[in-house]
């Protein structure tokens, strides 16, 4: 274990630069929590000093006190704070232009994503007419397919549909044309009078743009005995439980 | 000393950006600075270039003084000798590989230009008395102490230079400081 003796050498030797590195970290570690050891380390620096101060004093030429001002004022220049804010305002420039480009990429890219859900939306869409369609010519196919014609009544007598029964499949498909479009807080509802039942039955509701024509899928048929009559009515939009008024677009019997 | 203002006040001053404090500073220690320097590096050019390089250090880094551990002038002391140093073993790297080379080099081409008797590092009287302790010590710490203090060489070159046992060397540094220590508190 080394001694405050052996400290205070090896401080001798620190204040003349001469301690190796081992020793200066000890004494430096030993310092800090000794008292008389710091004082002599004190000590022994002054003592260093000395050998300066013994030095005859050198004079430097003009030029250099000259020389040195100018440079101190390059240096002072170089911490100036007016180029700290010029590179302070650079840098804030420099980032304000970067996060820029962050956000308008972010904007790009919900833009873009909300293009592709649109176009996922559309896709599904597209999808269910295609089941439609297939569902469809799959019925106008079927060999036990039935075809009720519904006339146009007073109140749209150009207009007419064709209902595809498919019995075994209890599941009809239903073509107008030269229905008038309804309008935005109407429905059009199909209805089915039914032989075992005294009320109406909602067999759809649908809409009708200008072109006059529309197409439904009836599933859940009751079973084709039972079927009456189809007529189509007018009702608020969405449609109703049962018809509200006996206005007729469209009707005609089941019975063939 | 004797100047009009007092030295604690300079570098707190300079570190508030006063000129004339700075311009005080460089005329009260340029003098034992250089003679520090010339000392070390034997050579007026690079002693000159090194004094610059302490001088702005102090100016740019005046904030960083702290009086409780120690005078102006021994930092400015400190500053300038670690630079000092510095160049000197870069140049004896430099000097090593030109030798390396086969070119012939003069290490110490130059010398001082000029002195002066002028100073306020310190009086006259007291450098005569520290003069005197540095005459007291033995040749051979004495030789030792300045190998070490203004060559930078460790206790193993100082060693190999004068050919002796590192423990020698060792003891003669310590015992030198020691007596110069001792010489030091008499005048006090």
């Amino acid at each position: 274990m080394t001694t405050h003796e052996e400290f205070e050498s090896i401080a001798a030797l620190d204040a003349i630069g001469a301690a190796t590195s081992g020793e200066a970290t000890a004494l430096r570690a030993h310092l800090s929590g000794c008292i008389p050891c710091r004082r002599a380390r004190g000590e022994f620096a002054e003592a260093a000093l000395m050998m300066v101060f013994a030095l005859e004093p050198v004079r430097p030429p003009a030029f250099v006190r000259t020389r040195i001002i100018a440079a101190k004022e390059e240096a002072e220049r170089r911490f100036n704070p007016w180029w700290l804010a010029v590179a302070a305002t650079l840098f804030l420039a420099l980032w304000g232009w970067r996060e820029f480009g962050i956000r308008v990429a972010r904007e790009r890219d919900v833009s873009q994503r909300a293009e592709i859900e649109r176009l996922e939306h559309e896709n599904a869409l597209l999808n269910q007419r295609s089941e439609k369609l297939s569902a469809e010519m799959a019925a106008l196919a079927a060999a036990d397919t039935r075809t009720i014609s519904l006339s146009g009544q007073e109140v749209a007598p150009s207009a007419s549909a064709k209902v595809f029964l498919e019995p075994s499949r209890r599941r009809a498909i239903v073509f107008f044309t030269n229905l008038p479009a309804n309008p935005n807080d109407k429905s059009y509802q199909l209805w089915i009078i039914r032989a075992d039942q005294p009320k109406p039955m909602s067999a759809g509701v649908f809409d009708v743009t200008q072109s006059g024509n529309a197409s439904i899928v009836i599933e859940n048929l009751p079973v084709a005995t039972e079927i009456k009559a189809l007529a189509v009515t007018l009702e608020p939009r969405g449609g109703v439980e049962q018809p509200t008024n006996t206005t007729f677009y469209v009707a005609g019997n089941a019975s063939m | 000393m004797n100047t009009s203002v007092p030295a604690a006040t300079l570098l707190p001053a300079i570190a508030r950006g006063d000129v004339s404090a700075f311009e005080t500073l460089y005329d009260r220690y340029a003098s034992t600075i250089y003679a520090l320097l010339l000392r070390i590096l034997c050579n007026t050019d690079d002693a000159q270039e090194v004094l610059q390089e302490t001088f702005v250090k102090a100016w740019t880094s005046a904030k960083m003084f702290d009086a409780l551990r120690g005078s102006e002038v021994a930092w400015l002391i400190s500053i300038a000798r670690s630079r000092g140093i510095d160049r000197l073993r870069s140049r004896r790297i430099r000097y090593e590989r030109e030798d390396e080379a086969g070119r012939e080099i003069s290490v110490r081409s130059s010398f001082v230009e000029f002195t002066t008797g002028s100073d306020m590092a310190i009086q006259s009287q007291e450098r005569t008395a520290v003069r005197g302790a540095l005459a007291e010590l033995p040749e051979p710490q004495r030789r030792a102490l300045e190998l070490a203090y203004f060559e930078g060489l460790s206790q193993s070159e100082i060693a190999a230079k004068l050919n002796e046992p590192l423990g020698t060397i060792k003891t003669r540094m310590q015992l030198g400081m020691k007596k110069l220590r001792d010489r030091l508190q008499a005048f006090q």
